[in-house]
């Protein structure tokens, strides 16, 4: 077969057009390593400043009120603190950013009042985290509703708050995935709205529920801003959700300015454990949504 | 009745299997109990609206009690649209409105004194595409229907039985009841979705093409079990092929752009319809 | 834009022609059966022996030709109908070219040089004639969908009936003449195949009332005799 045969019906690439594929792909390979190099750095620094508290004893056990010049404590008060308040959080923001959601598939549908509902989720997620920090602060702190200034209920609605919008869009996508097929056989066997919403679109959907609300979750673990201005920073173990607690963020922002090494160190270990529980958090939801039926 | 009788098949099955399979895989609509004097539908002068769109224009049919008829017609000719007004499902659309009456002997579904669910539960509908809900089992998809409505039973696995033979599902599934609804083939699984309406014991039941998505065996395995159903239930069926229509229905509409242009008995539409547009869209003259 | 099942209508066109193209067939052989036994032409008669195997080819050529329709193409309404006319017009097609044969094998047997009686061969070859017109009026009907066209065979075929009828009667009052009476017996027979052939025309007319009006009615025979009812 000649090199020149079906040329004309399959021509042979330009050596200038190879030139620009490589050219492309050097560059998209490129900005990847950018991006990749600061993660693989912050990762790095984690382990590498956080694993030594990690091996500490007591780093777990004990409350970071230590005394002064010895031992600094563990990070206990902070993870327990973290796990308190994200856990009113959630209970806040799920069933009602889930409920939310229902509303908006389910009766709103493309209503201008759902219309603008929308709207308003899309720009809660927008908003700044210290500002729902804000909100609380002005308006449950300084009035000290519920017999208390800084409360740890109060940093968890700040935090439900934060969760909520992303609760609220996450559902939405996925419950508008059940096929209104199965909505329309539930219907026409003569069931009640709500018990096809009950028994057909949440089961359906489960799983895309729950991997949204990990994210949101594991979100929400996250923040420092909010609980700034609402839960303010103990060091004791409280326990008392209606007074300051500690937490993992507030831990890390208080320790790590300290002219201290040790206390220091404890940072970057209370810093690489808010990021283990982040990563487990993660690891989870991909487990459920790989299992879905939907996604 | 059936109780007693399905626990003595047992040991005939297992030195017979062949047999008893075949008999299984026949639709036994005995299995649903003695016969019940069937119930017709009247529809008489129907408007159907999507928004501003006309689209059902004063469409006047009668539906006879055991019997099937059959709605033919070109796309866009109104018939799923009549057909989801008889029971009530064209309402669910957005913009979907209706005027007229659709009697169920005697009663207008339309009446504000009548409950839209006790309306479906009566008037059951199969649709193109089998649906079973994802994440239910076999049993529990045919059990979907009594439980989603509420309706107490202290017999629920005889009667999943029961509509499992009616449709001659049985001997293909009575052995993974457990396992999922859609881990079954097209054809078994439009047949699962009509146990499932068949269990909730209804009076009438509505086909939007029930075949169109299927196989050539399958199709005809739901038409005969279609020929059956027409024993004890009033069968419309909406279909764009001409030939099922043939095979399956007494009588037939042809449909053209929301009218009703010619309502005959099957035989006389296919071989000397009175129509000239009847005649055309049968031959392959237009549509 | 080329019409819908433009493939389906020209096969359906094509079968139509063929059999329109039977009748011609048949014709022909009709006259050239009558012409032989006008003159007492033996070769011509068996020419018409030898050709009938012509028709019969037309009749398994379009007998196949439908089956392939209906399996393939599923017709309805009025292409079923015409359909099931042309299958049974073909059948018609095939006797009426038996008859045809059947007149020709008469003619050697009726002996060369007979006697000849003028008045029964005067209405032999009337009812010849009338047959022929019967059977090139169902051409014309079949191809026009002529109703009105069609009725008008029915009322000649009474003539043909009414022939018939008088043949037998001048063939037994001439039987007394020994020499004519051999010659007068295969002339019944010669006129009994024209009858027949007149009948399967008044079938062909009858289908294509059944084309075009999707009823099928049967035309009966006026004041004949039983043996003529049944004969077809």
């Amino acid at each position: 077969m000649s090199a020149t045969s079906g040329s004309t019906l399959l021509p042979r690439t330009s050596g200038g057009r190879k030139r620009k594929d490589r050219i492309m792909r050097g560059l998209m390979m490129a900005a990847t390593g950018l991006a990749l190099v600061p993660l693989i750095l912050i990762i790095y620094y984690l382990l590498y400043k956080g694993l030594s508290s990690w091996g500490r004893s007591g780093f777990f056990t004990t409350d970071p009120n230590g005394n002064f010049f010895g031992n600094p404590g563990g990070i206990r008060s902070a993870i327990l603190g973290t796990l308190e308040i994200v856990a009113l959080a959630t209970i806040i923001a799920i069933p009602v950013g889930i409920a939310v959601a229902l509303w908006l598939t389910e009766y709103g549908k493309d209503a201008w009042f759902a219309n603008v509902v929308r709207y308003f989720v899309d720009v809660m997620t927008g908003v700044p985290s210290i500002v729902f920090g804000l909100f609380i602060y002005i308006s449950l702190v300084i009035s000290h509703v519920g017999g208390s200034g800084f409360a740890g209920w109060k940093g968890s609605l700040a935090l439900a708050l934060l969760m909520l919008p992303i609760v609220i869009r996450s559902s939405e996508v996925v419950l508008l995935l059940v096929p209104a097929t199965l909505r329309e056989a539930a219907l026409a066997l003569g069931a009640p709205r709500w018990r096809i919403i009950w028994k057909v679109v949440l089961p359906t959907a489960r799983s895309g529920l729950v991997t949204g609300s990990l994210l949101s979750i594991a979100r929400g673990m996250g923040e420092t801003a909010p609980l700034l201005f609402t839960v303010s920073v103990a060091f004791g173990l409280t326990g008392n959700l209606n007074s300051i607690m500690n937490s993992l963020p507030m831990q890390i922002f208080g320790d790590i300015t300290s002219p201290r090494d040790a206390v220091v160190a404890r940072a970057w270990g209370a810093a690489l454990t808010l990021v283990a529980l982040v990563l487990i958090l993660n690891l989870i939801a991909r487990a459920v949504s790989r299992r879905s039926r939907l996604t | 009745m059936t109780g007693p009788e399905t626990t003595s098949k047992e040991p005939e099955k297992m030195s017979s299997a062949p047999e008893q399979s075949e008999q299984e895989a026949a639709p036994d609509l005995s299995a649903m109990g003695e016969r019940r004097q069937g119930h017709g539908i009247k529809v008489k002068d129907l408007h159907a609206y999507y928004g501003s769109v006309h689209a059902v224009k004063g469409v006047s049919i009668d539906f006879p009690a055991n019997e099937v008829t059959a709605l033919i017609g070109p796309s866009g000719s109104g018939k799923s649209t009549v057909v989801r007004c008889i029971n009530r499902m064209h309402e669910e659309i957005p913009g979907g409105r209706s005027e007229g009456s659709v009697t169920l002997d005697e009663i207008d579904v339309y009446s504000p004194d009548v409950d839209i669910t006790a309306v479906r539960r009566m008037i059951g509908m199969v649709f193109q595409k089998p649906n079973p809900f994802p994440t239910m089992s076999i049993f529990d998809n045919v059990a979907a229907g009594l439980r989603l409505t509420g309706t107490k039973t202290d017999n629920l696995r005889e009667r999943v039985h029961r509509a499992l033979r009616a449709v001659g599902l049985w001997g293909e599934v009575k052995n993974r009841l457990n396992s999922p609804g859609i881990g079954l083939s097209g054809g078994q699984q439009q047949r699962l979705c009509i146990a499932r309406a068949v269990a909730v014991e209804p009076e009438v039941i509505l086909m939007d093409e029930p075949a169109s998505a299927l196989d050539p065996i399958s199709t005809l395995k739901v038409e005969e079990l279609i020929d059956e159903l027409k024993n004890r239930y009033t069968i419309a069926i909406v279909t764009h092929n001409m030939q099922q229509a043939a095979r399956v229905a007494k009588s037939t509409v042809f449909m053209l752009d929301g009218e009703v242009v010619e309502h005959a008995e099957t035989t006389k539409l296919f071989t000397n319809p009175s129509d000239e547009r009847t005649e055309r869209y049968v031959t392959g003259k237009f549509g | 834009m080329q019409e819908t099942r433009h493939q389906f209508r020209e096969d359906l066109k094509e079968l139509e022609r063929q059999v329109l193209g039977g009748l011609d067939l048949v014709i022909g052989q009709l006259d050239r059966a009558l012409e032989s036994v006008s003159y007492q032409d033996v070769e011509l008669a068996a020419m018409v022996v030898a050709d009938d195997d012509r028709i019969d080819g037309r009749y398994l050529e379009v007998h196949q030709g439908i089956l392939s329709l209906l399996a393939r193409q599923s017709p309805v309404a009025t292409d079923l109908r015409i359909v099931a006319a042309l299958l049974h017009c073909i059948r018609c097609i095939e006797r009426m070219g038996d008859q045809c044969v059947n007149i020709a094998k008469l003619v050697p047997l009726s002996g060369h040089d007979a006697p000849k009686d003028k008045e029964l061969l005067d209405a032999i070859e009337r009812m010849g004639q009338l047959a022929r017109s019967e059977v090139s009026e169902a051409k014309d009907s079949l191809r026009t969908r002529n109703v009105e066209l069609a009725q008008d065979i029915v009322r000649q075929d009474a003539e043909i009936n009414r022939l018939n009828r008088a043949i037998f009667k001048r063939a037994v009052e001439i039987g007394d003449d020994l020499e004519l009476r051999e010659w007068g017996m295969f002339m019944i027979l010669v006129a009994r195949c024209l009858e027949r052939v007149g009948d399967n025309a008044v079938e062909i007319a009858e289908q294509v009332v059944f084309v075009v009006t999707g009823l099928f009615r049967e035309v009966a025979d006026i004041g004949t005799s039983a043996e003529t009812a049944q004969s077809s």
